[in-house]
């Protein structure tokens, strides 16, 4: 009796190891996924995509009429807010979990996959299948990055300054050809009590629209575009002026209070509800203004009049590649995204979509007036690079943490140049 | 009589499992940790030795790790302070016989099961300098006071914090309930016919009797108030300036938005030292006077 209990107990256990042992083997990186896939293992090829959660209403029916049409293909979709897309993408990459496709920004936040070889390259297929002529040469040029085309480009976007026309037009104010005349409607806004300029500090990158504004304002294109390749140190004098007027347009109230600790989501609140008047918002403004139900004819842009030829900021995204996928992965995964930009769908879903799409001879988005008039004025004025995409993000952040302590006052405006210095060559020596 | 007892190695078989799991998901992750952390590495490309320079690094060249381990510090006095002193009140309170104390008791316990990042996201809301219920109910009732709460970096830690309490008081005071429970009424009656009253009866009797309760809470507000994260990177991510940076937040930012991998888990490495060092020393302290 007691030998068989000795028994029983012998083989539960011996069950319970095996049963964790072969959990513990449930994980697979993409490659093995892959393999699996390749040797026959699964009826469709299976790919997961990981997107914007501002998308999800376009996202989720596109995907699930692309499976029912395409039997043999499954995608799957996770979705994050900006941020966590950021860091998802970033978890993932260092434990060799990314997804078959993920949305990414250019520069520095997309250049990071590629620089690590976790992106496929997609050269040759560009090469192949004609891309030059698919897509715009500037969307495909800000999708190169360390010498791979690491992205299907997915849009190409542009920064204005959106503002209020209504609320312009009842306190008389004119759309600013100079920065003397931009500072002057603040001043007018304030007094009538409105808050100039919505925006938003948590996490930092919407603040630095403006700041970026402010030192193309006092550095001029060039020495902007040196500060951004390093070229320049940032404790020149036009970081510390451009600084300056920014922790002096924060003392004269002209952002909403607590505004440093603000989702930069709710800025489009302040804007719709007539609380402030503008905000430095790219081209896809139109589509969520759409979205909230308000009235888009109450709102147009200009270019900010920093001076020069008053450049924009600009910055692409994309649709990045697992490295590890077959060819008849890339294949399925290449015929979702011409799906889901096709047409039809751009124009059932428009005002969810970064439009108009980087493409050759795409059409301007209907009911949508201030895209084409961005892209015009970019087009005329010029661009330059959005900051946090331009710098590295340890130095981008260190920029953000000024911001908020020029903010506080905790921080004059040359401590806070040289802080950014001081991360730049941190950077460097890494 | 003198039975040798047999040891029952079929009953240690079933330890293997549990074992193999803690060893795995545990032991070997913080020693793989330990290990990257003498290294630098972007968690992807090759890794560089680097002995102790992370550590040092850290604690001689990082201004921000410095704040960081200032404001775990003044987290874990405000825990031990705070909410520890709420949940014993709310326990106290919730264990007398009153009309209504299953409600309030739920009440009370109810934020406990929201997730830390939906109440930095209710506190955010709630602390919103222009549309926020706290400066709204001031303007209402014609206090004419404003704070931006968590954007001015002189009050935002306790801002956030304040907002942790609402949800964290609810486990400690199941725990000092369920102690409070455990009381005897028969000690508790000797001592009113000693002639304590209530004031002494509490802490000559009671606090002394919950002595276990007070171990395990003490111990756990600890360990949470050491990675206390979701709330401060849902109400500030660390800002404004970095005024309100974890050691968890700071860890976070290191591995996976800087890629420095070495760097982040040295941080980690040092939080799990600095809560050994409170933890051990207490709990085996205390278990001696047992």
């Amino acid at each position: 009796m007691m030998k068989s209990k000795k028994l029983v107990a012998l083989v539960l256990a011996t069950a319970m190891l095996a049963a964790t042992a072969l959990t513990g083997c449930g994980g697979s990186s993409e490659k093995d996924r892959s393999e699996d896939s390749a040797n026959g293992n699964g009826n469709a090829v299976e790919l997961s995509f990981w997107t914007l959660s501002t998308r999800q209403n376009a996202v989720e029916p596109i995907v699930e009429e692309f499976n029912s049409q395409n039997e043999d293909i499954e995608i799957t979709v996770s979705y994050y807010d900006t941020d966590g897309m950021k860091d998802a993408c970033k978890v993932a990459a260092s434990s060799d979990t990314l997804p078959s496709m993920w949305f990414n920004w250019g520069g520095s936040l997309g250049g990071f996959y590629a620089e690590n070889g976790l992106t496929y390259d997609l050269t040759d297929y560009a090469a192949e299948n004609d891309w030059s002529n698919k897509f715009s040469a500037g969307a495909l040029n800000l999708c190169t990055l360390s010498d791979q085309l690491a992205g299907y480009p997915t849009s190409y976007n542009v920064l204005d300054v959106y503002y209020r026309q209504d609320i312009f037009e009842q306190n008389g104010i004119a759309v600013p050809a100079t920065f003397e005349e931009f500072e002057s409607a603040c001043v007018v806004l304030k007094e009538k009590g409105i808050t100039p300029i919505s925006t938003a500090g948590l996490n930092g990158w919407h603040v630095m629209r403006f700041v970026e504004l402010l030192i193309e304002h006092y550095a001029g294109a060039e020495l902007h575009d040196k500060l951004n390749t390093f070229e320049e140190s940032w404790t020149n004098e036009a970081v510390v002026k451009a600084f300056e007027k920014y922790q002096e347009f924060c003392e004269k109230g002209y952002f909403p209070e607590g505004f440093i600790t603000a989702d930069p989501n709710d800025t489009r609140m302040a804007t719709v509800s007539g609380t402030a008047a503008m905000d430095i918002q790219g081209q896809w403004y139109d589509g969520q203004i759409l979205q909230d139900g308000a009235d888009i004819s109450q709102f147009s842009t200009f270019a900010f009049p920093s001076g020069g030829t008053d450049r924009l900021s600009a910055f692409a995204e994309m649709v990045q590649f697992n490295k590890n996928l077959s060819d008849e992965e890339l294949a399925a995964g290449m015929k979702f995204l011409d799906f889901y930009y096709s047409d039809e769908n751009v124009a059932q879903y428009a005002e969810y979509y970064n439009l108009p799409l980087p493409k050759t001879g795409a059409a301007m988005p209907e009911g949508q007036p201030n895209v084409e008039m961005m892209l015009e004025t970019s087009n005329e004025n010029g661009t330059f690079t959005i900051t946090d995409q331009a710098l590295p993000t340890e130095v981008a952040d260190v920029l953000f943490s000024a911001q908020d302590a020029l903010a506080n006052g905790q921080m004059t405006p040359e401590e806070a140049a040289q802080s950014i210095q001081d991360a730049i060559e941190a950077y460097l020596n890494k | 009589m003198n039975k040798k007892k047999k040891i029952e190695f079929s009953a240690y078989a079933f330890l293997i499992p549990a074992g193999i799991i803690y060893l795995s998901v545990i032991i070997a992750p913080v020693f793989y940790s330990l290990y990257i952390s003498l290294f630098k590495w972007n968690g992807i490309g090759d890794m560089q030795f680097t002995g102790l320079g992370n550590y040092v690094k850290l604690f001689t060249d990082d201004k921000i790790f410095a704040i960081a381990i200032k404001n775990n510090l003044i987290w874990i006095a405000l825990t031990i302070i705070v909410t520890m002193s709420v949940s014993l009140a709310l326990a106290v309170l919730l264990n007398n016989q009153f009309r209504g104390r299953t409600f309030f008791r739920g009440f009370f316990y109810f934020p406990c099961v929201i997730a830390p990042i939906a109440v930095a996201i209710i506190w955010r809301w709630i602390y919103n300098p222009n549309v926020g219920f706290i400066n709204q109910f001031f303007k209402t009732i014609g206090i004419d006071y404003a704070q931006s709460w968590i954007s001015d970096p002189k009050v935002s830690l306790f801002a956030i914090f304040a907002a942790s309490l609402w949800q964290a008081v609810g486990q400690p005071m199941i725990l000092f309930l369920a102690g409070l429970q455990s009381v005897s009424v028969d000690v508790l009656e000797a001592a009113t016919i000693d002639g304590a009253g209530s004031v002494k009866k509490f802490l000559y009797v009671t606090v002394p009797l919950m002595k276990e309760t007070f171990i395990i809470v003490i111990a756990t507000l600890i360990v949470s108030a050491m990675k206390v994260f979701d709330v401060v990177q849902g109400l500030t991510a660390g800002g404004p300036a970095n005024s309100t940076q974890m050691l968890s937040t700071y860890m976070y930012s290191q591995t996976f938005q800087y890629n420095n991998v070495g760097t982040g888990t040295a941080v980690a490495c040092v939080m799990v030292l600095m809560m050994m060092l409170v933890i051990v020393p207490y709990v085996s302290f205390t278990a001696k006077e047992n």
